[in-house]
């Protein structure tokens, strides 16, 4: 049994473009009619290669003195001869290769996700998420409802969350083969509803405890959210060369969290705190205790000493700032 | 806002003529008031002020503040002599710039007969909008004040007449009503019936006699002819104080802005204190309300809107009125005190708070030259003991960068007992000390009860 070999040719992003069984104790691979595997790769010699078994009966590659040498998959150092055994990738001139003997161990079976899973969990969450922003959105209007107020916004809504997915699956059908836009659809539908909570979390904590800071930096979890996406719909694409795209997304996703940060204070200098009660919400949803004046006012203290602090600096700007006869 | 609010926004005219008034309005003359049949034993009025016009002309002055890397005139104003030794009386605000920024500008006189020379700052009264300047070896004659006016006793509807340079356009003489101190005003001003106009500030309003009676100030942008002047006796003080007194150092001139800024603000809080306060109704709820009368207070309501509002507002919002001109950038030392009853006609509790939310935006905050950027504290406040409404609280502040201890500061709060209706109550303090804020932010938040 210890006979078989399995050789792979495979393409530049990695998928397999033919597979040839050798029963024999030696391959020979090159350009040449006469060899095992014939490689059409410029750079590769008529005979190029010699696959056999080393002493320790392990799989081994050999250079027969060529112009171009051979190399590890990803490796750059030019050798004569390699074991095959832990690294089964090779490169000849610009052609990769696998050699694989009979024991070659495989991925268990995985199981099948039943036909239209993803598109019946896209579809339950959509129409919860959609469900979801109608009700929100009839609780923000204060004027006269109309149909148009309320389903305007949210056909906005749907037309990105299409592009979104549509993107995904494009890339999906390019790295992957298949689309699969139910399963993108079903991670971008989640992470909107994670979106939804998070916000009105945020807005709702921060009026139940009286914390300012919580909405204006509510931002930062929405990032947080969107780096979660990003993640999970390359996840789905496959883990094959997606590390340094997950890397690069990661990356943008801190420098944007950063950006909204550095933002906000900016802005916070530029425009100081708004004297308004901030996003309010019914009174039943407070829930720290009610303080007494002498606790609020020693809160104010601390702005005073804050304020107190800020006039000893040098003003940041005077973009907007040049009036201030406030009203 | 419906425009019946916009009376209350008393913000004085200051009458800084910039130089760049070029388009100069095609003001003719003043005319002579249409002829109206006064038997009376005096001379016909156009003589009188031509007498007056003669008598006051040598004794007044243009100030000019000027751009001293320029060279050229920054802002005008007017000015009059009150002593043999060179004083004269003009407008704080005319010499505002030059008494916060010595070193960028200088301060020049005019005199109609065509002599110019450097003026010296010797005191300011910020409050009263006055300054007290000093011309060099001055020969020139000089005014003398009206002991009856500043023993307040000038008839109402005594012609007096105010002079000055206005627009650059010449030395002009302006003849108007005296009509009293303003009715309704913290300050003391005289209210003038009369045409005044940029480049008049500072100059001198006399009786027919010559004397003085009061000091060109302000003018009434939203209707004609309503003229402002500061009572002759307070520019007697200054004068007085300016000669006994040490001379204001130019370098500490913002620190003394800054003091008598702080002793304004003081007696307001004392006076507005000693007037008392009173329980205003709205709706189901009552908040204080000032009895000083000169909290002038207007009212509004949403309820004959169109669509139909889906909340009615009702709201009153009253305002001290006051003005300081401290420089371009900085008018403090007002009061605002407003309520607004929202009650839900058909929203639920979700869109009432939203309704809400959107009515406390308020755009003021950012930092600037002047002012610090704002600072916020929030809470949920049960502002005394016995049953009363808990309040969602907000207060925001900003100190004066140039005057210690003063901040600008607005307190907000808003009932949390129910979820369909609310009381927004809004304080807000310019210029004000901390312990003063703190002192009646504190009767505020305590005094928004229910009503029996």
């Amino acid at each position: 049994m210890g006979a078989v070999m399995w050789i792979e040719v495979l393409a530049r992003h990695g998928e397999v473009v033919s597979r040839q069984r050798i029963d024999a104790e030696e391959a020979r691979i090159g350009r040449a009619f006469d060899n095992d595997v014939v490689v059409d790769d410029p750079h590769v010699a008529p005979h190029h290669l010699r696959i056999f078994r080393a002493e320790d009966g392990e799989l081994a590659a050999e250079d027969l003195g060529t112009l171009n040498g051979l190399y590890r998959e990803h490796g750059r150092d030019r050798t004569q001869r390699l074991p095959l055994a832990s690294e089964p990738g090779i490169r000849i001139g610009r052609t990769i290769l696998r050699v694989h003997d009979a024991r070659h161990m495989v991925a268990p079976e995985r199981l099948m996700t039943p036909p239209r899973a993803h598109a019946r969990w896209a579809a339950g969450l959509g129409a919860l998420l959609i469900g979801g922003l109608v009700i929100l959105e009839w609780l923000s209007v204060t004027a006269v409802p109309t149909a148009n107020l309320i389903l305007l916004p949210l056909l906005g809504f749907v037309t990105v969350l299409a592009l979104w997915t549509g993107f995904w699956s494009m890339l999906s059908r390019i790295f992957f083969g298949q689309a699969r836009f139910a399963l993108q659809l079903r991670i971008a539908v989640t992470a909107c509803i994670a979106l939804v909570v998070w916000e009105q979390l945020a807005e709702s904590l921060s009026f139940s405890l009286a914390w300012r800071d919580m909405a204006e930096y509510a931002g930062l979890g929405a990032w947080a959210v969107l780096a979660g996406a990003c993640w999970a719909h390359l996840h789905a694409i496959g883990p094959r060369h997606m590390r340094a795209a997950m890397g690069l997304a990661a990356a943008l996703i801190i420098a944007g969290a950063a950006l909204q940060y550095l933002g906000k204070s900016e802005s916070r200098k530029l425009f100081g705190q708004r004297a308004s009660l901030g996003d309010l919400r019914p009174p039943a949803f407070r829930l720290v205790p009610l303080a007494s004046a002498d606790d609020f006012f020693r809160k104010t203290a601390s702005a005073k000493t804050q304020v107190d602090l800020a006039r000893t600096r040098e003003p940041s700007s005077t973009v907007l700032s040049d009036v201030d006869l406030s009203d | 806002m419906p425009s019946m609010t916009k009376p209350s926004r008393l913000l004085p005219a200051f009458l800084l003529a910039l130089a760049t008034l070029a388009a100069a309005q095609p003001a003719g003359k003043p005319a002579a008031p249409a002829a109206t049949p006064s038997p009376q034993v005096q001379p016909p009025l156009s003589s009188a002020a031509e007498r007056v016009y003669e008598f006051s002309k040598p004794r007044m002055l243009q100030v000019r503040t000027i751009l001293q890397a320029a060279n050229r005139q920054s802002s005008l104003g007017s000015g009059f002599l009150v002593t043999a030794d060179g004083l004269a009386i003009t407008n704080y605000h005319v010499v505002s710039q030059y008494a916060l920024d010595p070193k960028t500008y200088r301060l020049e006189y005019l005199a109609p007969d065509g002599s110019k020379g450097t003026l010296k700052l010797l005191a300011i009264d910020v409050s009263h909008d006055l300054a007290v300047v000093k011309v060099e070896r001055s020969t020139l004659p000089f005014f003398e004040f009206d002991t009856r006016s500043i023993a307040g006793n000038l008839p109402k509807g005594e012609r007096i007449y105010a002079m000055g340079n206005p627009l650059d356009l010449g030395f002009t003489i302006v003849e108007g009503t005296y009509n009293g101190l303003v009715d309704k005003s913290y300050d003391e001003r005289i209210h003038f019936s009369g045409a005044i106009n940029p480049g008049m500030s500072g100059g001198p309003v006399a009786g027919s006699d010559g004397r003085i009676v009061g000091v060109n100030v302000a003018k009434r942008l939203d209707s004609e002819q309503v003229g402002f002047l500061v009572p002759a006796r307070f520019a007697a003080d200054l004068v007085e104080r300016a000669r006994k007194g040490p001379a204001l150092v130019l370098d500490k001139a913002r620190e003394e802005v800054g003091r008598q800024l702080d002793g304004w603000q003081a007696g307001f809080y004392d006076t507005l204190k000693g007037q008392g306060f009173k329980s205003g109704t709205f709706g189901p709820y009552r908040g204080m309300e000032s009895s000083a009368p000169w909290m002038t207070c207007w009212g509004a309501t949403n309820a004959d809107q169109l669509p139909k509002p889906r909340t009615a507002i009702n709201s009153t919002r009253c305002s001290s009125a006051t003005g300081i001109f401290v420089s371009d950038k900085i008018l403090t030392g007002r009061v605002d005190l407003a309520y607004s009853y929202y009650k839900a006609i058909d929203l639920n509790a979700f869109q009432f708070a939203r309704e809400l939310s959107q009515r406390t935006w308020s755009f003021d905050g950012g930092a600037g030259k002047r002012l610090t950027e704002q600072e916020c504290r929030d809470d949920f406040v049960m502002a005394g003991a016995g049953a009363r409404p808990p309040l969602r609280t907000t207060w925001c502040m900003r100190a004066y960068r140039e005057f210690e201890g003063l901040y600008n500061v607005t307190l907000i709060a808003l009932t949390q007992d129910r979820s369909r209706e609310a009381l927004l109550a809004q304080l807000s303090m310019q210029g004000v000390s901390y312990s003063n804020a703190v002192a009646l932010g504190r009767r505020f938040l305590e005094s928004i009860q229910w009503a029996r």
